[in-house]
């Protein structure tokens, strides 16, 4: 097994509901400690749902279990001086700090880049909005959806005919998340080079809007809006989802060339359909394919998703499940990779979720631990590693600085 | 231009025709890597994805592989041929990272897998960027964009929170029209291969990693997950929001998101909405009866946001601090105040002079800043200069049929 390659180093996560905090549960994966800051007087995913069982628990949130895992948690009161100086203390101690609070709030509580710099003049110091820390917007509260309609990306998700569309699956969090944690990484790389720490800004907004550069092109070349295509291709046909037997039971089929539609054809038991002057080239078919789908979606409709899938892999076709999220932490390929793990939480005890998309050496780098109880690691982080004496830290639970 | 980025002085070697390991390679560039773009002699098969500024397709100039391949340079070898094969054996050799984007069976047919590669380069690290992963049982599976959306449960989950399907049987499932897939293993196999690069300088090998498309979608959805894993119930489409309104609701002139969860928005909102009677009937009382009788709100909901535009409710709600937002075009998003004065998007020049704008990059690094340094290469520009560069190659070796010069 490689070595994990982020032993040793230290993360103060100020991370706020989903995009931050993932990019922190990376860190940890890769071997970070990394020391999540709550603060009672605002908790956000530890207080909604869905919790386990369906009953409420600062515990019991599978929203806040799921990006946290492997963290220490660290119960501040952010409001109070004392806190404030303990959450000092700590990122002076720390290699990164991390945070995606409203524009302006850590400067308020003496929490901003400048005033960490002073302390760790090597920091690695990154922020994250919805819209960025600069311009017209930066101030805006954006959550996921606004974040798809003001990318764009919501204008070419949709059927044919009908209104922009939410991806779904809050992807932008963790997507957004993942850049984050490229930029920090690389910044660890440049600092272990050349000893200079650096802040990393991040906008939510232009990650997704990284993911259009065709439709940016046109509209910039000659003022072209895209259309919606439903799940269609500018090249490829059939590409869609097709109804298999029983209830919400769908299969992917993609096409790219003559070959793949023959293979589709032969294991469908239609060679009429590669026979068909319709669909006898692919320009044929993408001008067709209201023709073609419905053939397709007959033969799908009185089979397995399973049937269908294995019966055109087998063939040559690419093919594959619609899963859904429960199918996603089941599927026998996935969970046989290492992809679904399942720590033990002792309030809420197994629970499986998603690790990381990649092997090295054939090994998961993965969840070392399930995520902290709420306010679990304050002894560990303030007396063991800032070395608060006693009476000092009964003194700060008893004001409230630490909860 | 003088490249400040982090991985200046580190050398990749790109291969795939995918994609999410192109765009994995260009984010290695971004940040500084000299990346080696091999493509086959034929040249990539975005090169005739488009748009192209001319309407007129052109290898040099389609609008998906400048976007791909920026801040990268670009060899031409069939390394299928003994001369190509060679050269490009040279190359991982010189290499630090060998990037790859195929099916998994065109990867062990081509002897790709790092076993057979690092023999002679034991530094190299080797990401394989793959439909479906080079192990487990589905791992020969063929798979493009779609499959994996799909596979990877996000095809499923659309449309997502606060949008709603109306009729499950007239809606399926829904993919984005985008290579979204693609950008999602792309920088997650960014991710692992600057993780690789740390771990290097700890224990001096390489390494091989084994990326799934598949994984790399659903890896995003963390909630989405959460709610399976602790609802034990299947997610059922469409689900409503379990405090309302968090609405995606028609305007005077497109769509607009409505979020007002909090009392507190909420109260603003119906202020806004001049306070009709309903809004102190006890079936709106609190946000989770609003979502209870949300079938009556909603109608009465639209009366207000049909009477306003977007931009109108927008600027109404924020200015009260409610978060709503107003579906844009392409178009808002490119000509808005907030994109120019970031400077997001980066002019382009087309081979007739045409103008037109890519998006940049999202992430803005104070020391190692990015920089579009290096335009998408013309098929085979720099073979002559890489294998000369890197291995020294002279003009006899390059006199080859497998290599591509131009």
């Amino acid at each position: 097994m490689t070595a994990l390659p982020l032993e040793g180093v230290r993360i103060a996560d100020f991370g706020q509901i989903i995009a931050v905090p993932y990019t922190a549960q990376m860190l940890a994966w890769l071997g970070a400690e990394v020391i999540l800051i709550e603060t009672e007087q605002r908790l956000t995913t530890r207080v909604w749902p869905p919790f386990a069982e369906a009953e409420p628990g600062v515990n019991r949130s599978g929203g806040f279990n799921m990006v946290n895992s492997s963290k220490l948690s660290c119960t501040l009161n952010l409001r109070d001086p004392d806190g404030v100086a303990l959450a000092k203390q700590i990122i002076s101690v720390s290699d990164v700090v991390v945070e995606n609070y409203s524009s302006g709030t850590m400067e308020r509580m003496g929490l901003g880049y400048e005033d960490v710099k002073s302390l760790r003049p090597d920091v690695i110091y990154l922020s994250l909005g919805a819209f960025g820390r600069t311009g017209p917007m930066k101030d805006l509260v954006g959550f996921h959806s606004v974040i798809n309609l003001f990318s764009g990306l919501a204008s070419v998700t949709g059927h044919k005919g009908s209104h922009p569309r939410i991806m779904g699956g809050l992807f932008p969090d963790a997507f957004s998340g993942c850049y984050c944690v490229l930029a920090l990484l690389e910044a660890i790389y440049h600092r272990a080079n050349t000893g200079e720490g650096q802040h990393i800004e991040v906008a939510m907004t232009e990650a997704l809007g990284g993911l259009l550069p065709e439709a940016v092109m046109e509209y910039t070349l000659d003022g072209t809006e895209p259309e919606r295509v439903g799940n269609r291709h500018r090249e490829k046909a059939p590409h869609n989802v097709f109804r298999c037997r029983g209830d919400e039971n769908w299969v992917a089929i993609s096409v790219e060339d003559d070959a793949q539609f023959l293979a589709l054809s032969q294991a469908a038991g239609n060679l009429g359909w590669a026979a068909d002057p319709r669909f006898s080239s692919p320009e044929a078919r993408l001008k067709n394919q209201d023709d073609l789908e419905p053939l397709i979606q007959e033969w799908t409709s009185v089979l397995d998703v399973p049937e269908v899938v294995e019966k055109l892999q087998a063939a040559g076709v690419p093919a594959g499940p619609v899963l859904d999220s429960a199918q996603v932490l089941a599927d026998p390929h996935m969970v046989a990779r290492g992809f679904v793990q399942s720590p033990e939480h002792p309030e809420v005890g197994q629970r499986p979720l998603g690790a990381f998309s990649w092997t090295v050496d054939g090994g998961r780098p993965g969840i070392a631990r399930s995520a902290p109880l709420f306010g679990e690691h304050n002894q560990k982080v303030i007396q063991e590693l800032l070395q608060v004496p006693d009476d000092e830290f009964a003194r700060l639970l008893k004001n409230g600085a630490i909860s | 231009m003088l490249q400040q980025g982090a991985l200046v002085g580190l050398k990749v070697v790109e291969f795939t025709d995918q994609v999410a390991g192109s765009f994995c390679a260009r984010l290695l560039g971004d940040a500084g890597a000299d990346v080696v773009k091999v493509e086959p002699l034929g040249g990539d098969r975005h090169r005739k994805n488009g748009p192209f500024p001319s309407g007129v397709p052109d290898p040099d100039w389609s609008g998906l592989f400048l976007y791909l391949n920026s801040n990268k340079r670009g060899v031409s070898l069939d390394i299928e041929s003994p001369g190509g094969r060679a050269a490009f054996q040279d190359l991982v050799n010189a290499a630090d990272f060998l990037v790859l984007g195929h099916n998994s069976s065109e990867i062990e047919r081509l002897g790709l897998r790092r076993e057979q590669l690092a023999e002679a380069n034991p530094k190299l690290i080797v990401t394989a960027i793959t439909p479906f992963g080079l192990t487990g049982p589905n791992s020969g599976y063929l798979g493009d964009d779609l499959i994996a959306i799909s596979a990877g449960g996000m095809a499923y989950a659309t449309p997502g929170i606060p949008d709603m399907v109306g009729d499950p049987d007239l809606e399926p499932p829904l993919r984005s029209n985008t290579n979204m897939a693609g950008y999602l293993a792309g920088v997650q196999g960014a991710v692992a291969c600057v993780a690789a690069l740390l771990s290097r300088t700890i224990q001096g090998t390489g390494c091989e990693i084994d990326l799934s498309m598949q994984e790399a979608v659903a890896a995003v959805m963390p909630f989405e997950l959460a709610h399976a894993s602790y609802h034990e119930a299947k997610a059922r489409r469409p689900e409503i929001f379990g405090v309302m309104p968090n609405a995606y609701l028609p305007c005077k002139d497109g769509y607009v998101v409505v979020m007002a969860v909090m009392e507190a928005h909420w109260r603003n909102l119906m202020d806004l909405a001049d306070n009709p009677d309903w809004a102190e009937l006890e079936v709106f009382s609190s946000g989770v009866e609003r979502a209870r009788n949300w079938d009556a709100l909603e109608p009465l909901l639209l009366e207000w946001t049909m009477a306003h535009t977007g931009a109108e409710i927008a600027q109404l709600a924020q200015d009260r601090g409610i978060p709503c937002f107003p579906a844009y075009t392409v178009g808002q998003m490119v000509d808005s105040a907030h994109v120019k004065e970031r400077g997001f998007m980066r002019d382009m020049e087309g081979p007739g002079g045409q103008t037109f704008k890519l998006p940049g990059y999202p992430v803005r690094m104070e020391r190692t800043p990015w920089e579009l340094f290096r335009p998408a290469p013309a098929l085979g520009e720099h073979t002559s200069e890489v294998l000369q560069e890197w291995l020294g190659y002279t003009v006899d070796q390059l006199t080859n049929p497998g290599v591509g010069t131009r």
